[in-house]
């Protein structure tokens, strides 16, 4: 084994695999002005439908083809990046901070604390997660600052949930009451005692919350209520392509294959996150993602 | 999970019930407790559901009213919908309404949303259940094929799979299914509930069964082919849950000395998997089924548009496409009730299965 992989994240391949899946979206929404052929929202009515180029009947100028209204489908991928490399990286930020806070305090405090943070995740939880999302779109208006806000809304209890049991976990430790009696503050205690434990788990349950982000938000957009209608998404081209899907297929299954790329990204570099960090998970299956 | 809500007010009175009385009193006041629960948690939600409907930014007149109306015409229009009062004396209507079984009607369609909703819940409800079905058919049966090739390239094989179906989202699955059966092989019909062309006098709402008491075999034939490739979609994300669970339950009950002891009394390897371990390793995989039925439940909303099924997802996307206000309300808390039904349902279920909880 070469040197830069000793440490054990770097030694997992999955964590390298999926790293890498995900850092190429990235580097594609960044180039995106540059590398797209066109104007993601250029129609060229004289000619819709165009097959990609391994297909009869291909034009040079659309390598992956055009949609119904003769707009290019590589160019649209590749800005469709950007809303998912924003959210996929904004949305994972905010719960991880919202219901690691929130969760950190819970556990910390204990008491009444605790409970009512409990009780808010499980009556928060009762809402399905896409209905949830759903009424908070129609209460917020459409663009993608409240997409965010509103996938943050609904998913820091998976967040807490889980971050909150480790904690409590962490509590019955000598450790913890060890600082308290050294004199450490609650604050320092939280920080410096506690947010190391939970770190892996943090970092994981990140991973994860990029596939969920661009999945929620390709739900929201096949709705047609995510981000304002001149910025392409995936889950727009998804539900463009569904309409013409008789008439020529690719449109519909690049995007797709675009989402299911980054989910899989997302989810290797979760699972081998997970196995490297935390050995007591190794063993155990997931139930949460 | 139930330990901690039923457990803790019957503890307080142990010196003073006789363990008789408390024994039979303890189910009872456990399932009480938890039917209060749940009304408590559909209570708060509805208020959070009104809040975030009422105080966001969102005006349901604008869409109804023609473009050349007037400020006098919007005006009585708030008035006869009572958007023109506060917001808490507006919620207090609105419940006093529920609470007698009145939804309100839909701004779109003029209809009695409870009305709208009960004729879409039998679909949504069928599909969930075939769903679920076959998810829990492939869970189990891939649970056992890993579990006996546990440490082969069998278990690694199944493993990548499970890991490539669960990173599909179900609406993906769906259109992929779509495209591979329906578009291309021809195989299954993928547009609406049943043939077009066949009409089953509808008497429980459910098709499966109205087809069934009408006794038309070509129609209940015509729903099952219909109904096949959403509720694959279904199980594609529910099988690898179902199926690590098991298997990691099976893993934990083969270290118990009663399967040695089986072993050593000449037990055969099948009998102790299917009638010693399989027993007491399905009991989490049952709760599991149970919370996955609430989350399949809450899920369906885009598998039933791209299969055009007229159920309460829907329903539901046409009421956020217009803003339809009371409608989204109405069914947002069906989803909500339902959930929380089936998370109480669990919690009841796993007091009754689980003899360890039951006997203190």
């Amino acid at each position: 084994m070469t040197t830069w992989r000793r440490h054990p994240v770097l030694a997992e391949t999955r964590v390298l695999i999926g790293a890498g899946i995900l850092l190429s979206i990235v580097a594609v929404a960044a180039l995106a002005p540059i590398i797209a052929p066109h104007d993601p929202n250029h129609q060229d009515l004289l000619r819709m439908l165009v097959p990609p180029f391994w297909k009869d009947g291909a034009d040079a100028d659309f390598p992956l083809g055009t949609d119904g209204l003769g707009r290019c489908v590589l160019s649209r991928l590749i800005y469709g990046a950007r809303v998912a490399v924003i959210v996929g990286t904004v949305v994972p930020i905010g719960t991880a901070l919202l219901g690691g806070i929130i969760a950190l305090v819970a556990g910390y405090c204990g008491g009444w604390v605790d409970w009512s943070v409990s009780r808010t995740v499980d009556i928060w939880m009762s809402f399905p997660p896409v209905v949830l999302s759903l009424v908070l779109m129609v209460g917020l208006s459409p663009g993608l600052r409240n997409v965010i806000l509103a996938t943050i809304l609904v998913d820091w209890t998976r967040f807490c949930r889980i971050t909150r049991g480790a904690i409590l976990g962490l509590m019955k430790l000598d450790y913890v009451s060890s600082a308290r009696i050294a004199g450490a503050t609650h604050v320092q205690v939280m920080l410096k005692d506690l947010l190391p434990g939970i770190f892996p788990i943090i970092i994981t349950l990140f991973s994860v919350e990029i596939g969920i982000a661009v999945i929620v938000e390709s739900v929201l957009s096949f709705v047609g209520v995510s981000v304002e209608p001149h910025i392409p998404t995936w889950g727009v081209m998804i539900a463009d392509g569904l309409v013409t899907v008789f008439a020529e297929p690719w449109g519909l299954v690049l995007p797709m294959m675009a989402i299911i790329l980054t989910v899989l990204g997302a989810n290797m570099l979760g699972d081998g996150l997970r196995l490297s960090l935390d050995p007591r998970l190794a063993s155990r299956p997931s139930l949460e993602v | 999970m139930f330990s901690d809500a039923g457990t803790a007010p019957l503890n307080a009175r142990n010196g003073v019930v006789p363990l008789r009385i408390r024994r039979v009193l303890r189910p009872i006041v456990a399932t009480g407790y938890r039917v209060a629960t749940v009304a408590i948690q559909l209570l708060i939600v509805s208020i959070v559901v009104f809040g975030i409907l009422r105080i966001l930014p969102a005006d349901p007149l604008a869409m109804m009213l023609p473009p050349n109306a007037t400020n006098e015409d919007a005006e009585r229009m708030r008035e006869a919908f009572g958007l023109n009062r506060s917001i808490p004396e507006q919620y207090a209507i609105w419940l006093g309404h529920t609470l007698q079984g009145d939804l309100g009607s839909s701004i779109q369609s003029r209809l009695p949303v409870g009305q709208l909703i009960l004729t879409a819940l039998p679909m949504t409800l069928e599909l969930v259940f075939c769903g679920l079905v076959l998810g829990v058919f492939a869970g189990f049966c891939f649970g056992l094929i890993t579990f006996t090739w546990r440490g082969t390239a069998v278990e690694k094989a199944a493993e990548v799979v499970a890991s490539l179906a669960q990173s599909i989202p179900e609406f993906l699955w769906g259109i992929l299914l779509i495209l591979t059966f329906g578009l291309a092989l021809h195989w299954l019909p993928f547009i609406g509930p049943i043939d077009a062309k066949m009409l089953v006098p509808s008497r429980t709402g459910f098709l499966l069964i109205d087809t069934l008491l009408a006794g038309r075999w070509d129609a209940f034939f015509s729903r099952l082919t219909h109904l096949t490739l959403p509720s694959i979609a279904i199980m594609m994300i529910k099988a690898p849950l179902i199926m690590r669970l098991l298997r990691s339950s099976l893993v934990e009950t083969y270290t118990e000395d009663y399967i040695d002891s089986a072993r050593l009394r000449g037990v055969g390897e099948m009998r102790i998997l299917f009638r010693h371990a399989l027993r007491n390793a399905a009991l989490p995989t049952v709760t599991l089924i149970g919370v996955q039925a609430a989350h399949t439940f809450g899920g369906t909303l885009l598998i039933e548009a791209i299969y055009s099924l007229p159920g309460l997802g829907n329903l539901m996307i046409g009421a956020i496409r217009t803003h339809d206000l009371p409608l989204i309300q109405g069914i947002t808390l069906t989803y909500c009730a339902v959930v929380l039904l089936l998370n109480m349902l669990v919690d009841l279920t796993y007091l009754w299965l689980n003899p360890r909880l039951r006997a203190t």
